[in-house]
């Protein structure tokens, strides 16, 4: 009976381990739907992606060669991951979370869409539903765009969008937006992610000692969060926000490890007086040498003469 | 005579109409070949003014050597192979306003080896040559063991530079510290001047000799590698020169590494590719660098393991896995 009751226990205990560990997706990503359709290309292309971003941890779907990890990263063609609605599955493979890397910065949504493609493969039940086109938003037809404005005292970027048909223009509102800086390898998110107000502006903060270039200006960079219903909209501008950067080359300074002419004076100094000590010592043995030939000379001469004498 | 006369005129008449008939033949042949030359010299010059007016006015951008963009006419554009001359130049000389900085994130590195692999097919390098290599560190006996990547740490105050009598390795203006195996003469002095045990004596003949053969030596992936000398970490400065990070960060599978510009106060994840600002990065994190106390001044800063998220003694390697 204790045996029961214990082994009870240890099973709630695991169970309980389990509930904790269950990835919960935000309610308003679950339901999120591919832009298009799957089709045997999308498919072909998902294989691809799979096998360069997802193989090297989860193995080939559907024959169970995941690494050994803990948590285990699981077969994509068992239940454990397919159970996963596609907004679901979207939202693990962008944000990731633990081990699981987050591939939101490395791969476009589209690449992670043509992914859950690959995986939905190997589920001969799933239909896929797709998302259905936006006709009915406000926006339908129109080109959307982004602008960036610099507040006057240069401690904030208004960011507006907005959508326009023919003549007439109207405020993208409540749109999710996030404003990034552009770096050597990768753009530097500014600030959160912020929600366009009733007359589509956001303001995103820019922190004061942001490094600019020689001229204190920083390529900024804005785009809709939500893109597959704006579309990959971006704005690309040249902010006067960042410091004054005049870089600075490492092998500028007099060091013992520079080349010759930038070597510190005093090795200079110290190796040219002990080139100057050493050739001037073989040249003073040089002279003596010559004194000593000159005085045998002479010695010799007069030796000479005595003995004419 | 008469009868020759009418013998004759028959053959002349038949000369004469084999003769027209040649004539009409030949003015006929000349008249469809010229035509033919004709038209088909005019198609060859359409052709050629289509392919002209198609190519004109298409330009392709073409990154300079100073690092700028520039657009050139389509059909200026020539393949060009640079000369031995040209890369040590470059190489020497280094990329421009750039301050090359690393991060390496501790709690995140489970000896996956990743790293090393794409190093050492990018520098043709052996299994037991290591640019960088992922070491078993324990500081005391109570405090937990980790893993430790660790390549040269390109020092702003290189002692191995400064031994070196012959101007072979070098300190760059962006950063990484080179070695140039047209120069080195096998001395050995750097390998024994630095604190960190970064590199490499080829004794034997390089993986790769033979393959290499002929390839002109680039000293910014030191290939081919060479019999006698020395080879270390470059920072896989070819790659930087492409705006790309350097072979080892970007095959991490576990977000170990950060790459970036100090300049811009940002680094990039290798796996991620998420940026973060470098000071809040080593603020956050209490980020250090390797023997400080030195003063060789490191150009690569570490994050303490804390907070891991595996369990070290399960990816610990056995004795049997190390290569000897």
């Amino acid at each position: 009976m204790k045996k029961i009751l214990s082994s009870l226990l240890l099973f709630q205990i695991l169970a309980g381990l389990l509930i904790a560990q269950e990835w919960t997706v935000p309610a308003d990503k679950k339901g999120r739907l591919s832009p298009f359709p799957f089709s045997d290309s999308i498919r072909k292309a998902g294989l691809q992606l799979y096998s360069l971003n997802c193989m090297s941890c989860h193995g080939t779907p559907g024959k169970g060669n995941f690494q050994a990890l803990v948590p285990p990263p699981g077969d994509p063609a068992t239940d454990k991951i397919q159970h996963n609605a596609d907004g679901e599955l979207f939202y693990k493979v962008s944000e990731g979370r633990g081990q699981m890397p987050s591939f939101k910065n490395t791969l476009a949504s589209k690449d992670i869409w043509t992914i859950v493609s690959y995986i939905r493969s190997f589920n001969p039940a799933y239909v896929q539903s797709v998302m259905p086109e936006i006709t009915s938003g406000a926006y339908s037809g129109a080109v959307i765009a982004l602008s960036l404005l610099l507040n006057p005292s240069r401690d904030s970027v208004m960011l507006k969008a907005s959508a326009i048909r023919g003549n007439s223009v109207v405020p993208v509102t409540g749109a999710g937006v996030k404003l990034f800086v552009r770096r050597t390898f990768g753009l530097l998110p500014l600030d959160e992610e912020k929600t366009t107000n009733d007359q589509g502006m956001a303001f995103f903060p820019v922190p004061s000692d942001l490094p600019g270039d020689t001229a204190g200006k920083i390529q900024v960079s804005a785009r809709f969060t939500d893109e597959d219903q704006f579309g990959p909209v971006s704005k690309d501008t040249l902010l006067q926000v960042g410091l004054k950067i005049e870089p600075v080359s490492l092998v500028k300074d007099r060091a013992m490890w520079n080349v010759v002419r930038k070597a510190p004076w005093w090795i200079i100094l110290t190796y040219s007086l002990g080139v100057l000590v050493v050739w001037g010592f073989i040249l003073l043995v040089l002279l003596k040498l010559r004194d000593i030939y000159i005085i045998g000379e002479h010695i010799d001469s007069v030796g000479a003469k005595k003995n004419e004498s | 005579m008469g009868e020759k006369k009418k013998n004759k005129k028959p053959e002349e008449t038949e000369i004469q109409s084999i003769v027209e008939s040649s004539r009409r033949e030949f003015l006929k042949n000349a008249s469809i070949t010229g035509a033919a030359v004709v038209t088909g010299a005019a198609a060859v010059i359409a052709g050629f003014r289509h392919e002209r007016a198609k190519k004109k006015g298409e330009y392709v951008k073409v990154l300079t050597t100073d690092n700028k963009l520039v657009k050139v006419p389509v059909e200026e554009v020539e393949g060009y192979q640079m000369g031995l001359k040209e890369l040590q130049e470059r190489g020497r000389v280094g990329i421009k306003g750039k301050r090359w900085i690393w991060v390496i994130d501790l709690s995140k590195c489970r000896n996956a080896r990743k790293c090393i692999e794409a190093c050492q097919s990018a520098h043709h390098l052996r299994p037991y040559e290591y640019h960088i290599n992922t070491l078993v560190m324990q500081e005391s006996v109570n405090t937990p063991a980790y893993f430790m990547p660790k390549p040269c740490q390109h020092c702003d105050n290189p002692p191995c530079v400064s031994v070196c009598p012959v101007d072979a390795t070098f300190k760059r203006q962006d950063g990484p510290v080179l070695i140039d195996n047209e120069r080195c003469i096998g001395c050995r002095f750097c390998m024994a001047a630095c604190p960190y045990s970064a590199r490499i004596f080829h004794w034997q003949d390089p993986k790769d000799a033979e393959t290499d053969k002929g390839k002109e030596y680039n000293v910014e992936l030191n290939i081919p590698q060479r019999k006698g000398t020395i080879s270390k970490c470059l920072m896989s400065c070819d790659r930087l020169r492409e705006n790309k990070l350097p072979y080892c960060v970007s095959s991490c599978p576990n977000g170990v590494y950060y790459f970036g510009d100090e300049n811009e106060d940002a680094v990039t994840n290798g796996t991620t590719k998420e940026t973060v600002r470098l000071s809040e990065l080593l603020e956050k994190n209490g980020g250090y660098r390797l023997m400080a106390e030195l003063g060789t001044k490191p150009r690569i800063y570490y994050l303490p393991p804390k907070n891991r998220i595996f369990d070290f003694e399960k990816d610990r390697p056995e004795e049997k896995d190390f290569i000897i």
